[in-house]
């Protein structure tokens, strides 16, 4: 006797329960693709999309929004590296990933280092955190400097353009408590008022632990 | 409207109710009609094959990624990854546990590749991959994503049956050749949906942006220190045409692509298109692995007797 997933046919009972799980499915899979979108999503999107199918479909890795737009040649998708440094030290040459590495191996590096140069405020430099504080035996030390750069894309018919930094940390152990101390642009640092330069020794420190990451 | 109103108006208007009995039928034919697996078996040795590519890349880095000193430590992916995210990685806490898991995770994509035991390995390779993902989800890319599909829809189907370890030991056990089925049928339409849906989405997400307007775009692409394209860059160069050419080309095989495979006449030529145009799309962009995956999900169509 043949097993009933064997039949050629399913019973009428298999395919109503099979019918059900494919129209839930396929709208889960319409809900990822339009709640995932770079351009954001609806609350009622979102909403629904979280309490009815994440639960399931993330776990799967099937909540995917598949906006594979390859390129917009924006100076943002250009190629992105990670350089890591115990601070302080010129002399020694930086830890540079993905290094010699290539085809699938190095685009996970790549990723990572776009990852740590656009992550979210809410974030709050987890990741650059993260990845510095794994460094700390690679540099042989507990203060790095954690820097992601990127080489622009090159515009057709324009020359090569030298690589930019997208972000830049600084990840240390103090008193074995971990410390993040994020280099801003230097066109979103606000500029430094002092009437009084004796009276305020706290702006000082935070400006020098800016240089500092710098 | 009610379930009664529908009634009514069905039963009132003779071509309603045929097109909604029609609607069913072509729904019940494209899900539950038995179809040859052969055609699956032919998906699940190249999603194998690209799946475990994809696995090592990963060997080399792996403890410096998740190890217990590692740059992506558990905890902090739990926080950052998003809450219903679940990884069987996580419970790996020493360097060993976490070479034993990637190494099973290794063997049952080697089993999946020759299918043997295919109905238990198939969905524990989806678990697996699913897991690895999430271990540390900023590492994936468009191919992780695409291998997740494809392995999830084995999951589902009879991937084993012809092809494998599984049928030659059938066969010497003399059972009997297996037969069209419906689950064949449904694996091989969700991968016509998932082919149709994901080049529908990187074509809508193409046109958000300008340089696949002004036909710039495959310069950008074949620019890219990523890209395979490389030496087409002195042609693009000297011709914006040319630039032009491949850019729109793309876009328009896209589209071609996604509502191709859902007319009687063009499937298998437009099927079989992709299984030449996804890998040179992903080529030019750097991402030949998610090229060749893509490439999958035209596979039984192209191959449909």
């Amino acid at each position: 006797m043949s097993k009933p997933l064997d039949n050629p046919t399913p019973s009428p009972v298999t395919q109503a329960a099979v019918t059900v799980a494919l129209a839930v499915y396929l709208l889960g899979l319409v809900l990822s693709i339009v709640g995932d979108s770079a351009s954001g999503s609806s609350s009622l999107v979102r909403t629904i999309k979280g309490r009815l199918f994440a639960p399931w479909m993330v776990p799967a890795w099937l909540d995917l929004g598949f906006d594979y737009r390859l390129t917009y040649g924006n100076d943002e998708e250009g190629d992105y590296g990670l350089e890591v440094r115990r601070h302080g030290d010129a002399q020694t040459a930086p830890l540079r990933l993905p290094g010699r590495a290539t085809g699938e191996r190095a685009a996970r590096w790549r990723r990572l280092a776009r990852s740590i140069a656009v992550e979210d405020s809410d974030r709050d430099g987890l990741l650059a955190a993260a990845v510095g504080r794994g460094m700390f035996d690679d540099v042989d030390g507990e203060d790095v400097i954690v820097r992601v750069l990127r080489t622009p894309l090159v515009d057709r018919g324009g020359p090569p353009r030298p690589p930019v930094q997208a972000s830049s940390a600084r990840v240390r152990m103090v008193e074995g408590e971990l410390q993040l101390i994020r280099a801003e642009p230097r066109g979103e640092v606000a500029p430094l008022v002092r009437p009084d330069a004796d009276s305020d020794t706290s702006d000082r420190g935070a400006a020098d632990a800016v240089e500092a990451a710098q | 409207m009610t379930a009664r109103s529908v009634v009514a108006r069905s039963s009132s208007d003779p071509s309603s109710g045929a097109g909604i009995a029609a609607l069913g039928d072509a729904w019940t034919r494209f899900w539950f009609g038995p179809v040859d697996s052969r055609p699956l078996a032919l998906v699940r040795i190249g999603a194998a094959a690209i799946a475990l590519v994809a696995w090592w890349s990963y060997a080399a880095d792996l403890q410096a990624w998740f190890g217990p000193a590692g740059i992506l430590p558990a905890d902090a992916m739990r926080e950052w990854r998003s809450p219903c995210g679940f990884s069987l990685f996580d419970w790996a806490a020493s360097p060993v546990a976490l070479t034993v898991l990637f190494g099973a995770t290794g063997v049952v994509l080697a089993l999946l590749l020759v299918g043997f035991t295919t109905p238990v390995v198939a969905p524990l390779a989806a678990v697996l991959w699913a897991s690895l993902l999430h271990r540390g989800p900023m590492l994936a890319g468009p191919a992780d994503d695409c291998l997740s599909i494809l392995l999830w829809c084995l999951a589902i189907g009879p991937a084993g049956e012809h092809f494998s370890f599984d049928s030659w030991l059938g066969g010497r056990a003399n059972r009997s050749a297996p037969r069209p089925g419906w689950r064949a049928s449904i694996s091989q339409g969700l991968l016509q949906v998932h082919a149709t849906a994901i080049a529908a989405a990187a074509v809508l997400a193409q046109f958000k942006g300008d340089v696949w307007w002004n036909g710039l775009a495959a310069w950008y692409l074949a620019a890219s220190p990523r890209s395979g394209a490389g030496d087409l860059l002195p042609l693009l160069e000297r011709s914006e045409y040319l630039t032009n050419l491949f850019t729109h080309g793309v876009t328009a095989f896209e589209i071609f692509f996604a509502i191709g495979l859902w007319c009687g006449p063009t499937q298998r030529f437009v099927a079989r298109i992709g299984l030449i145009g996804w890998p040179l799309v992903g080529l030019l962009a750097g991402e030949p692995v998610w090229g060749l995956a893509m490439a999958l999900f035209a596979l039984p169509l192209a191959v449909r007797r």
